[in-house]
């Protein structure tokens, strides 16, 4: 579904991602680990557009997408809940969920059945639902990152890129947040996911890759890797 | 000697001699002109480029200071060293009351408030006849010097050095921890309230400073023009500053100064056809130039280019296609600023600077920087200070039935704490139980609805964050809150703020106590970023840095405070495993020097390992309470918080 090839990205002259390559097939879930400043959020800003890439390939299904901006992405269907959560704060958590779903209000996507939608991410997010009347930036961390998860949904995307979504939560909510990745997992949604939490992204996800200083250190079928040893040593110490 | 240095020296040279190779009393009035408005941008750049307001009221502040060397000769026969001093004085009093507004309202707002306060000074100057002599306006002579009266080549060279002096004060000034205060509450009021520096002093400081220079480029105008009258001090000369300084760049001394020229000139350029015509042949053949380099070097598009390219080419062609100008003038004047604001968004300076940075694969800024970075050594001594407070044992915070209510929410609801002295205290519970609320009450954000709470045995509440940030308590954010413009070292400067003492004069004119202080604090900061491993990135700028180290940076800083007690808000929030564990090693260090530490987290092998105690929160109120292990097998605890997750 989404293929990236020999990706380099950074800012300015400070290149972060040297010639890197992930491949995400249709109805898997594929993790990126890696430590801090590794460059997995420079690579998700590279793949929704935010930053240009300055070298290789993105390929979203059999369209390349580098250089797109990221209106004309999402309107491919590649959906994205960023780091940092960024819900739309004055807004009703009804309201950002329509706005996930606005290329699809324009036409701009196959409209499809957008009250079906709603309700069905509504039913996902029971604790959204309790407050879907209320403005998004009276929510806690937690129901805000359900939020952009949700919105993510609405877009009735062929992949969501789920951006650190475990950041900041209570253990219970971490646990709530991958079960809901297993649930979509289990719908067929292809997704994309990095995460902090090595051991539970890998338990998700089919196949792992391991970001390191801006370059594909190990990659391979999530199993595997969660025993690879040197993984194991450098990620997936801490009790998760 | 450097090649700055030497170009510097050069163009004080040029300027100085400036008025012995031109005659022309014309061409001398103009640089003249130039070097006065200089003066006055340098000063609203303080306002607008470090502290980020907005101010549409300064061409009010600049008639003000001419007012009161023209109605201090007039009524009074004051010579000029009398005058100046006034100027400054007086003018920097109002600038005090401009800065009131800014402290409650932002935004389109203050610009509101501003545009009022400069057009009620100018109807004042008109309706104050006794005072002003109103509309007929008040004429001045040259100052005398000495007995006789300023030809004026004189003039012009007392200017130029008041420009000369202004900029080498503003210079320091914004270099100085003062400037580092103004850019800091920009980025993040609410850090700099908690770093100790208080948002309010120094908005109204900066405000001050600024009316200050105002002041004084009023008065040099009135000497200058030799007549001042209400109807120069409009609105629209408010507006034309703001541009030059948006042109020239913020925040730099230099792009005040090309600013002004553009200001001064470019309505001139537009008065002769002959000379718009060079001046759009000019500009259109160095456009295309730089074009052609940027596009032979990839730094950007033919799309990206063809627009700009296609604007500045037609006026070229326009300029031909033109007989007369009179009737084009000042919409061609707008055009070419719409270019300059649209295409230019960091002013010309900041664009060179950004196009050479992209040449050349390096920032002349940063290779300087670099430099002088080389020459601080870190401070050898322990950089973290004990806590000051020595009391062994004890209790150094209690919360006592604290409530925070917002409309009908109780975010805290009769929440009890006691903190022992030099232990880590965790604080736990579900997102939204009103853990970072509490942090908040603690550090003054919020002043709780009922309730008190008592550090070291005085009541915190009802006081400022800056007052409660001095005496002690420091803190980190949750969502991270650095001084994003600056870079890390200076984000651990303004946490040693408080290590300064010295005055403007000290500042200004570089005494001793104020050099032996910068260069003290320095060294301690580099020494706090090498704490935290992160003194290779002393020169990043914080919102490039990622966003682990953009924590960690946040903990370097708030040790900066000296504090005896630290809130740590979530710090190993966005951290992998590796550096879980340098987290934990840092938060170790810390405690071993006294120091009480609050942490706020959410993973659970961090409270584990670290917390001596820790306090559950859900729904605003306290549900359990004790060692880490206790709390773990409380089965409240696991309902609301842990989960299936316990282990």
């Amino acid at each position: 579904m989404l293929a990236i090839n020999n990706l380099e990205a950074g800012y300015g002259k400070v290149k972060v991602l040297h010639g890197i390559s992930i491949q995400v097939p249709k109805g898997q879930v594929v993790t990126l680990i890696g430590s801090n400043g590794a460059g997995k959020t420079t690579t998700m800003r590279a793949v929704t557009g935010m930053i240009k890439p300055t070298a290789g390939e993105i390929k979203l299904g059999t369209t390349s997408i580098e250089g797109f901006d990221s209106y004309q992405i999402a309107r491919l269907g590649l959906a994205h809940s960023p780091e940092g959560r960024r819900v739309f704060s004055t807004m009703t958590v009804t309201d950002n969920l329509i706005l996930g779903a606005y290329p699809r209000l324009t036409r701009s996507r196959p409209k499809g059945d957008i009250k079906g939608d709603l309700d069905r991410a509504l039913e996902l997010f029971p604790r959204l639902k309790e407050r879907r009347d209320q403005l998004a930036g009276t929510l806690s961390g937690g129901e805000q990152q359900m939020l952009a998860m949700a919105r993510a949904i609405m877009l009735n995307p062929e992949i969501i890129l789920l951006d650190e979504p475990s950041m900041g939560l209570a253990p219970i909510l971490v646990d709530e947040v991958f079960r809901i990745i297993a649930r979509l997992k289990s719908e067929g949604i292809t997704m994309l996911l990095v995460e902090q939490f090595a051991a539970a992204a890998l338990n998700v996800a089919d196949y792992g890759y391991v970001l390191e200083n801006g370059r594909i250190t190990a990659h391979g079928p999530a199993d595997k890797l969660k025993n690879d040893p040197a993984v194991k040593a450098a990620y997936l110490g801490g009790s998760h | 000697m450097k090649i700055k240095q030497v170009l510097l020296i050069a163009a004080i040279v040029a300027l100085i001699g400036f008025p012995l190779v031109i005659d022309n009393p014309y061409y001398i009035h103009l640089v003249e002109t130039i070097l006065i408005y200089a003066v006055l941008l340098f000063g609203l750049d303080i306002v607008v480029g470090y502290t980020g307001q907005v101010s549409l009221g300064h061409a009010g502040l600049f008639g003000i200071g001419s007012y009161v060397a023209g109605v201090l000769f007039m009524k009074l026969g004051m010579p000029i060293w009398v005058t100046i001093p006034a100027a400054i004085t007086i003018t920097a009093l109002f600038g005090g009351l401009l800065a009131l507004p800014a402290l409650k309202v932002i935004g389109p707002y203050l610009a509101m408030v501003t545009l009022a306060f400069g057009t009620i000074i100018q109807i004042l100057i008109n309706e104050m006849s006794f005072l002003t002599e109103g509309p007929v306006g008040i004429k001045i002579p040259k100052p005398s010097i000495f007995g006789t009266v300023a030809t004026e080549d004189q003039y012009y060279w007392i200017v130029c050095v008041l420009m000369l002096l202004s900029l080498l004060v503003v210079h320091r000034i914004m270099k100085s921890h003062l400037g580092r205060a103004f850019e800091a509450l920009r980025d993040s009021p609410v850090a700099c309230d908690c770093m100790g520096v208080s948002v309010y002093r120094y908005k109204v400081y900066a405000f001050v400073i600024s009316a200050g220079f105002a002041g004084l480029a009023g008065c040099m105008y009135a000497y200058s023009e030799q007549y001042i009258s209400p109807n120069t001090y409009v609105i629209e000369l408010s507006i034309l500053f703001l541009l030059a300084v948006i042109m020239g760049g913020r925040k730099s001394r230099i792009g005040a100064i090309l600013g002004s020229f553009i200001i001064v000139m470019l309505p001139k350029l537009l008065d002769d056809i002959v000379l718009f015509r060079m001046v759009a042949v000019v500009l259109a053949v160095l456009f295309i130039i730089l074009s052609l380099v940027s596009l032979s070097k990839k730094l950007t598009t033919v799309r990206k280019v063809s627009i700009p390219l296609a604007g500045i080419v037609g006026l070229a062609a326009f300029s031909f296609w033109l007989e007369n100008i009179t009737d084009w003038r000042l919409t061609i004047f707008g055009f070419m600023i719409l270019l300059v604001v649209y295409y230019l968004q960091d002013g010309i300076v900041g664009f060179v600077r950004n196009y050479y940075a992209a040449l050349t694969g390096k920032s002349a800024q940063a290779a300087r920087d670099a430099q002088a970075l080389l020459q601080i050594k870190p401070s050898g001594k322990d950089v973290i200070h004990a806590a000051s407070d020595t009391t062994k044992g004890g209790t150094l915070l209690s919360v006592k039935s604290v409530l925070m209510q917002f409309g009908g929410l109780k975010a805290l609801n009769n929440v009890d704490l006691t903190i022992e002295r030099g232990t880590i205290h965790g604080l736990i519970g579900p997102n939204g139980s009103g853990k970072s609320t509490m942090m908040n009450v603690l550090t003054g954000i919020y002043v709780p609805t009922a309730g008190d709470v008592v550090y070291s045995s005085n009541s915190v509440v009802g006081k400022t964050s800056s007052e409660i940030a001095l005496s002690g308590i420091a803190r980190t954010f949750q969502n991270v809150q650095l001084f994003g413009e600056m870079t890390a070292l200076e984000n651990i400067l303004v946490g040693l703020h408080h290590t300064f003492h010295s005055s403007l004069l000290d500042v200004s004119l570089h005494l001793p106590k104020y050099t032996n202080e910068e260069s003290a604090a320095r060294a301690r900061a580099m020494g706090l970023l090498q704490f935290v491993g992160l003194e290779s990135l002393a020169n990043e700028e914080a919102r490039n840095l990622p966003y682990g180290k953009q924590r960690v940076l946040e903990i370097a800083r708030a040790l900066a405070l000296d504090p005896n007690l630290l809130l740590l808000d979530e710090p190993a929030a966005g951290l992998t495993a590796p550096d879980i564990k340098d987290l934990l090693v840092i938060i170790q260090k810390i405690r071993e020097h006294g120091i009480t530490i609050i942490l706020i987290e959410h993973h659970m092998d961090v409270v584990m390992a670290a917390c001596d105690k820790v306090s559950v929160l859900d729904f605003g109120q306290k549900i359990a309470e004790g060692k880490p292990a206790e709390v773990q097998a409380d089965e409240k605890v696991i309902e609301a918080y842990l989960g299936g997750q316990s282990a």
